[in-house]
């Protein structure tokens, strides 16, 4: 019995010693809920939401959005005036003189220039890095770098010593200093030349991708690899108690797959305008724990509400028996993609090669039914690809129907007749209509949207239909490889301008997971590039968002994304409400401005 | 004793180098990109490229043989014998970069994780041993009384409801409705009671029937009833007697017990929103995060064979008439 308890004794001995040794900080003024872990806290390499907002947070972009109006606007930011060229293709921003990085060094142009360079690098593996290329010679000196990269890693190993590649990197700043359009007349001024111009490049300076860093901590974790002539960073740059930033906030303390936690930074030249002076940011990965979490009080806010009874909380708020749950539309497209290839990846004839047979199926899918009865997000149903409202000056176009006569007609016209009701129409060969796998990620509700339009298809059309759910890795490789009929598919706009979702159909674009090429549409692309009239630009992607909402239709818009936060009003019943959160955005780009938000005592 | 450790050490490189090259056959025909995330935007091409070059993705022998140079502490030991000229490792025992959250290494993601799971899963078995070896016990003494009945349907209902169901009600129960206990805080040790809870119920059920089915076999012996015949009071048989020997099965089920309980609760992590080890299993291979997958088996199987050794060791100690081949 005595080592029976011996073996009890040690186990409890070992479990009081390692909780003696975890103790949690103070609870935080604004305490939020995120559902993802951040991925990298390297602002040069930030394209997820948790890291951008973190961005906005703990570094000042030039500028900033105005979250308070659901159109695209900018105001200052740390730029405090800013000037463009007749042609516009120069950008000069005055820089806010008293701004201070947090260990007390002042902000210059030059942090702004050292920043730029690196998502230009291509061994920064920048998922933005084709936004820098809007500068410049940011593309030239991009191609620039991964030539000199390739014929050093050619030479004999002799000479490739760390001399050698010092001088390759001494050789790659100077260029980007001699060629790229970054200059600093002063401190406090910032002059940025554009490739050509960017009618939407303010936004750019608002992104928070585009923080400055500050040089000397930077610099302090850069070395070069002797073998391969390439930059290695090392990520202890952006550790708590190293990094500096320039933000309202100091990354006071991070915990991976734990916790975040923000401090007002000291030297921030603006400290009036940071409400809260603590956030802590808790990663709950279970959508049940973290609507729970805000539920019991442990957190004030859920930034991503994503659980699968958003239509019952919905429901509940319509009937007024809840008040902290927060729906709204945002700068992005739930679509379903077509295949445009001529043929499919097994050497098939592809149908949806036929745009006539993409009208048919747009026109046969009822898509107000679907966003209420089976989506039930509340979403707002559309048929056009740039969700409308947001870009100010931006008509969309009328977009297809739902009309299942016209939809039988347009796929009669494109060859494809119908033998009797119920039964897939043959071509000219007297070959059935070829059963459409329909590709989804298994993850979500896909899957019930699929079932839905599998059901429209089969009503209106006669088609059937067979549904592929994939794990989300392997769903984007058959994407990429176009190993699919119709595929579910989506999109959030990156900047404030159309071609942010124009792009997709460009027949050259990474994301044109569809093969969906037409000169004419990339011609009228190009015509928009170079055309220096805002409104007249506008209309010329207008006109391409027509071409391929109204006739083209390589995918299939059905509604615009909402989003859902879960946070106690600031008032209720006309009086203030301890606990309720002042200064929530809900815009449609999904940003918070973490400093604007207080929690009401 | 000692050569059964000596032998089972000798053991360990063996068995450490089959699980890896079966994980990495596995892990590597993962379809899909480790270097692209999947709602990320994506690099140019040539950033791709060069980032599978760099770390040896295009290649599977290349990654292979490199990854265990790194993770067993070679290339550690070979940059201080000067054999290899390289930058010397971050750690002795380098697991690389993980490939999703890029700023992470391996070795950080599981120093942080590891303490976590490690307290999770020792609270969680005596939890266990506690709930297990009392109701074995109490069912033990009065075999088909209702207490024996009502322990066991409750040790079937362990076994049986899963985790996240029973996390789920508990989260419900306590923080929500009676306003007793946390919701996704980890650290002060009123957050791990609810989680080791729910962690532990299968292996409390299971170690209720090891000790009722031990016990009842020891309570029927000759020793048991001599002891009983010279005037033992009954207290002193049971405690002294019978559960020593009615321990033996259940001390051999917490070498796996323990090793499961600290790696595998991934299901008990998320609905608490505990940071610990078992979610990056599965999170890893989601992403296809190679060098993380590599690295948390590698971990998970060192401390499984360790944990097995560590109870037989045990076992020896508690009953040294227990021989061992």
């Amino acid at each position: 019995m005595g080592k029976i308890l011996a073996i009890f004794g040690v186990l409890l001995a070992i479990l009081v010693g390692a909780v003696a040794v975890d103790r949690p900080p103070p609870r935080a003024a604004l305490v939020l809920v995120d559902d993802a872990d951040f991925i990298t806290m390297d602002p040069g390499r930030m394209a997820y939401m948790q890291d951008l907002r973190l961005a906005h947070a703990i570094y000042e972009q030039l500028l900033n959005w105005d979250l308070t109006t659901s159109e695209a606007r900018v105001i200052p930011g740390l730029a405090r005036r800013w000037e463009v060229s007749p042609d516009g293709r120069v950008y000069t921003f005055h820089l806010e003189p008293r701004a201070r990085w947090s260990n007390g060094d002042p902000v210059t142009a030059e942090d702004f220039i050292y920043a730029w360079q690196r998502p230009l690098m291509p061994e920064t593996a920048a998922d933005y890095s084709g936004m820098f290329m809007a500068i410049r010679g940011g593309e030239a000196f991009f191609n620039f770098r991964t030539q000199q990269l390739a014929s050093y890693a050619g030479r004999p190993a002799s000479e490739r010593t760390p001399e050698a590649a010092a001088a390759l990197r001494a050789e790659a700043d100077r260029r980007f200093r001699e060629t790229v359009g970054l200059r600093a007349p002063d401190a406090h001024t910032l002059e940025v030349t554009l490739e050509r111009p960017l009618p939407y490049f303010l936004d750019f300076a608002a992104f928070g991708s585009w923080s400055p860093v500050h040089r000397p901590t930077v610099e302090r974790f850069v070395s070069v690899d002797p073998g391969t002539g390439r930059l290695i960073q090392d990520h202890t740059w952006t550790k708590p108690g190293t990094v500096v930033t320039n933000g309202p906030y100091v990354l006071a303390d991070y915990r991976f797959r734990r916790d975040a936690r923000l401090e007002a930074n000291p030297f921030y030249w603006n400290p009036g305008k940071v409400r809260s002076k603590s956030v802590a940011i808790i990663i709950i990965e279970d959508q049940n724990t973290g609507v729970l979490a805000v539920k019991t009080g442990a957190a004030h806010m859920h930034l991503d509400v994503t659980a699968d009874y958003i239509r019952e909380m919905l429901a509940q708020t319509r009937r007024g028996e809840r008040d902290d749950f927060w729906a709204f539309p945002t700068f992005g497209t739930y679509f379903w993609s077509f295949n445009c290839m001529p043929r499919l990846v097994d050497g098939r004839e592809n149908p949806f090669h036929n745009a006539g047979v993409r009208r048919a199926f747009a026109m046969a899918t009822d898509r107000t039914a679907i966003v209420e009865n089976v989506r039930g997000a509340g979403e707002k149903p559309f048929n056009v690809l740039v969700p409308p409202g947001y870009l100010p000056g931006f008509r969309s176009p009328a977009g297809l129907p739902f009309d299942p006569d016209r939809a039988r007609a347009e796929l009669e016209r494109a060859g494809w007749k119908r033998v009797r009701p119920g039964e897939p129409p043959v071509n000219s060969r007297g070959e059935p209509f070829p059963v459409v796998e329909m590709l989804f990620s298994t993850a979500s509700y896909h899957k019930d949207i699929a079932l839905a339009l599998s059901n429209m298809w089969e009503r209106h059309l006669g088609i059937r239909t067979e549904l592929r759910g994939r794990e989300t890795k392997i769903y984007r490789e058959n994407l990429k490889k176009r190993d699919y009929m119709v595929a579910r598919g989506g999109w959030f706009g990156d900047y404030a301008d159309p071609t942010t979702f124009l792009d997709l159909h460009r027949s050259t674009d990474g994301n044109n997971d569809r093969g969906y090429s037409n000169p004419a549409y990339d011609a009228l692309l190009d015509r928009a590039a170079a055309e220096a009239d805002p409104a007249r630009r506008m209309e010329i992607l207008a006109e391409a968002e027509r071409l391929t909402m109204d006739e083209e239709l390589p995918v299939l818009p059905l509604w615009q994304y909402g989003w859902y936060y879960l946070f106690r009003p600031p008032e209720r019943d006309g009086r203030p409400n301890p606990g309720g959160l002042r200064g929530v955005a809900l815009h449609p780009r999904v940003m918070q401005y973490y400093w604007t938000i207080e929690v009401v005592p | 004793m000692i050569g059964l450790i000596a032998r089972r050490l000798l053991q360990l490189p063996l068995i450490i180098l089959a699980i890896y090259t079966i994980t990495f056959a596995l892990a590597w025909s993962l379809p899909g990109s480790a270097v692209i995330n999947d709602e990320g935007r994506k690099p140019p091409e040539e950033v791709l490229k060069a980032m599978e070059r760099q770390y040896n993705l295009d290649n599977a022998p290349r990654f292979f043989t490199q990854y265990l140079y790194n993770a067993t502490g070679v290339r550690w030991a070979a940059v201080r014998m000067g054999v290899d000229p390289g930058p010397p490792p971050a750690a002795v025992f380098d697991f690389g970069p993980s490939l999703r959250h890029v700023d992470q290494t391996v070795n950080a993601i599981v120093a942080s994780s590891l303490p976590v799971s490690v307290v999770l899963g020792l609270a969680s078995i005596l939890i266990a041993l506690l709930i297990g070896m009392g109701a074995g016990v109490l069912g033990a003494l009065r075999p088909n009384s209702w207490l024996d009945l009502s322990t066991l349907t409750l040790a079937l209902v362990g076994i049986s409801l899963p985790s996240f169901v029973i996390g789920t009600l508990l989260l419900i129960i306590f923080p929500v409705w009676l306003g007793i206990g946390t919701v996704a805080s980890w650290g002060r040790p009123q957050d791990i009671i609810l989680p080791a809870l729910t962690l532990s119920l299968p292996f409390a059920a299971y170690i209720a029937r090891l000790t009722r089915m031990g016990m009842l076999d020891v309570l029927g012996a000759d020793y048991i009833r001599t002891a009983r015949a010279k005037g033992v009071p009954e207290r002193a048989v049971i405690l002294r007697h019978a559960l020593k020997n009615a321990f033996l099965p259940v001390l051999s089920y917490l070498g796996p017990a323990c090793a499961y309980a600290m790696t595998g609760s991934f299901v008990v992590e998320k609905v608490f929103n505990v940071p610990g080890l078992g979610q990056h299993f599965v999170n890893g291979v989601k992403n296809k995060d190679l060098f993380l997958i590599m690295g948390v088996t590698l971990i998970y199987s060192f401390m499984l064979i360790l944990f097995n050794l560590v109870v037989d060791v045990l076992y020896r100690w508690v009953d040294p008439r227990i021989e061992h081949d």
